[in-house]
């Protein structure tokens, strides 16, 4: 359930961030998108403003030209009436100013054509109306002022006055036209900026709320999970606890039930046993009978008498007895495993080389008759536990080693290694006797299993045994081993032995 | 010792199998003693003290005690029988029974017991434990003589 629920928080999370990252990325590209639009509505504007400023300057050049013309016209004028060379100069100096002026409006329109033409017509108009004007100053400057009074009559300079003032106006017109154009073209640029600016400010707007839920929402689940882990944690300090006091409960229950069970089955059997002694006696007098009837009375010897007396009886007396003290022994083991298992560990530092020695000095006598090569080819790895459960489990692999080697082996050896990882110390007691079925690898820790050829004594406790004592150590034992190719017995055990590590089995 | 007072043996054991089997050890190792067989520890207790021909008021006894009864602890009836002041204080008590675990015959040694002897399953040496306790009873028997 839990397993299947993160499962499904996983896969929802995953499609989540991929929408999470696809959508911010697609909120910075428009941000991006719209910071290019801006600086292109931004170059757009700068270029119609100059447009707008060239209108301007067109204009100005217009108005320019318009004041020149009418200053020219009043100089000649003023000089007509007062024939004063100051009022001459001033038409000097607009006239001969008119021709750059016209110059500059022509250059500064030059992109247009219709404004070309209309320089064009206009320079036609103003070249003649200065040849009427040229023509008057130098009749006044000759001294003929009634000639030149009298050109006043004539309508000529007048229309070219008027037609060079309408083509100025028309000229204007243009201007403001496309002054118009322009100023809207500026207005749109404009708009479309405060457009961009303003979606840039609402994309900005979501992208940043979207990243702040984003976070908010992250931050708020990392808190979450942080404290459902915390309590998940205490959780399971805490079921552990319960789970180590219902396994020690479990385990004092077990050995309280093997022990009384032990001494319970034990009682009946004192009987089984005494009464058969009691029986075996009786058919010993029985059978003296027999013989004595045999021989005082043989009339009366009774052949199927005889024969329950002197053989049925002892036979069955024979198994009665076999059996009990079988089960005697059974029920020994069982005794001495729950004993073992409520023996106080007492934990110190144990020099394995010693401990191993000691072994091999043990079972000298075993391993000079079957010519064993008992070896331990390194220092073996120092552990701090019980010596009495190390001795046994040791002293109970390496004695099957020595049982278990067949007698014709030539080169029987037994070999123990042993090397440290990390907090577990790694021993090996390897052998080269007749190996173990790997179909009993497991069966042989069993309690009264036994595996292979039945030609040892033993009842199958030593292995049981030898297991439980590990456990009681915190330490785990296996086997590997192949028929024929004898057998390596691997323990792995704390290099120094924790209260709470060990289970009591 | 024809005129002392006889020890009387007084055995507390629940299984029937096994009293008999002690009875007839102890008879077959010539002791005639008087035996008188209980199979619960309030009768038994009962007959120590209270018993006009119990042991408190009449003549020396022999206590054969198994520690697993049905209604008390072996352990329990032998405190009793070995606390300070006691009028059965002195009296003999051998301890029979299926436990040959160490602190618990330790612990019967320290409450007092004289002899502590394991049920053994191997008939012969429970055969040899019951002649071994014939001989104890005719040890104590021995300080009773002068009394005559």
């Amino acid at each position: 359930m839990v397993r299947l629920s993160l499962q499904n928080i996983a896969v929802s999370e995953g499609w989540f961030n991929r929408l999470v990252v696809g959508a911010v990325a697609l909120g910075f590209f428009a941000l991006l998108v719209v910071g290019v639009a801006a600086f292109q509505s931004v170059r757009d504007n700068q270029f119609h403003a100059q447009w707008v400023s060239h209108t301007f300057e067109v204009e100005r050049a217009i108005a320019n030209f318009d004041a020149l013309m009418e200053r020219a016209e009043t100089g000649r004028r003023g000089y007509l009436l007062s024939g004063e060379a100051n009022t001459a100069r001033t038409y000097n100096e607009a006239s001969a100013q008119l021709g750059s002026a016209l110059g500059r409006l022509k250059e500064l329109t030059r992109d247009n054509i219709r404004q070309q033409a209309n320089i064009a017509a206009l320079t036609a108009l103003a070249r003649r109306d200065f040849a009427f004007m040229d023509q008057s100053v130098r009749q006044v400057r000759a001294g003929h002022r009634d000639q030149a009074v009298k050109s006043f009559q004539v309508s000529v300079p007048l229309q070219l006055m008027r037609q060079i003032r309408s083509r100025l106006s028309a000229m204007r017109a243009e201007e403001s036209r496309l002054l118009e154009i322009r100023n809207q073209a500026q207005r749109q640029t404009l708009r479309i900026f405060y457009a961009t600016i303003v979606a840039a400010g609402i994309i900005l707007i979501l992208v940043g709320s979207g990243s702040i839920w984003v976070i908010l929402r992250y931050t708020r689940d990392l808190t979450r999970s942080r404290d459902e882990l915390r309590s998940l944690n205490a959780d399971l300090e805490g079921a552990v606890r319960e789970r180590t006091t219902d396994l020690q409960r479990a385990n004092d229950e077990i050995q309280r039930f093997a022990y009384i069970v032990s001494h319970d089955l034990r009682s009946p059997l004192v009987n089984v046993m005494g009464f058969t002694a009691e029986l075996e006696s009786a058919t010993k007098r029985l059978a003296a009978m027999m013989d004595r009837i045999e021989e005082q009375a043989p009339e009366l010897a009774d052949k199927d008498a005889q024969l329950a007396a002197r053989e049925d009886l002892p036979e069955a007396i024979g198994f009665i007895r076999t059996s009990t003290q079988k089960m005697d022994r059974l029920i020994n083991a069982i005794l001495r495993l729950s004993r073992e298992g409520r023996r106080p560990i007492t934990p110190e530092r144990l020099d394995m080389n010693a401990v191993v020695q000691n072994i091999g000095d043990t079972h000298h006598h075993q391993l000079a008759d079957k010519d064993i090569d008992f070896s331990v080819p390194s220092q073996l790895p120092a552990v701090t536990t019980d010596r009495l459960a190390i001795e046994q489990i040791f002293g109970n692999i390496v004695e099957n080693a020595i049982k278990y080697m067949p007698p014709d082996r030539n080169g029987g050896r037994i070999e123990i290694r042993g090397r440290v990882d990390g907090s577990r110390a790694l021993y090996e007691i390897a052998d080269n006797g007749r190996g173990i079925d790997p179909k009993d690898h497991e069966r042989i820790f069993e309690l009264f299993r036994r595996s292979g050829a039945q030609d040892q004594p033993g009842e199958g406790i030593g292995l049981a045994h030898t297991r439980a004592l590990a456990y009681r150590l915190g330490a785990t034992i296996s086997v590997e081993s192949e028929l024929g190719r004898g057998a390596t017995f691997r323990i792995n055990l704390p290099v120094a032995f924790a209260a709470d590590q060990g289970a009591t089995t | 010792m024809n005129n002392h007072q006889p020890v009387s043996i007084v055995m507390i054991e629940d299984d029937e199998g096994h009293a008999r089997l002690i009875e007839k050890n102890i008879r077959r190792a010539g002791i005639s003693n008087d035996i008188h067989h209980f199979t619960d520890g309030t009768s038994a207790l009962a007959y120590l003290y209270d018993a006009p021909d119990g042991p408190a008021h009449a003549g020396p006894a022999l206590i054969l005690l198994d520690l697993n009864l049905p209604d008390m602890s072996g352990t329990d009836i032998l405190g009793r029988i070995k606390a300070e002041g006691n009028p059965l204080k002195r009296t003999p008590v051998v301890v029979l029974t299926t436990t040959d675990d160490k602190l618990e015959i330790q612990r019967c040694y320290d409450l007092g017991c004289n002899v502590y002897i394991t049920k053994p399953v191997n008939y012969e040496s429970f055969a040899d434990a019951i002649r071994q306790l014939g001989l104890f009873l005719s040890v104590i028997q021995v300080p009773d003589l002068p009394e005559v």
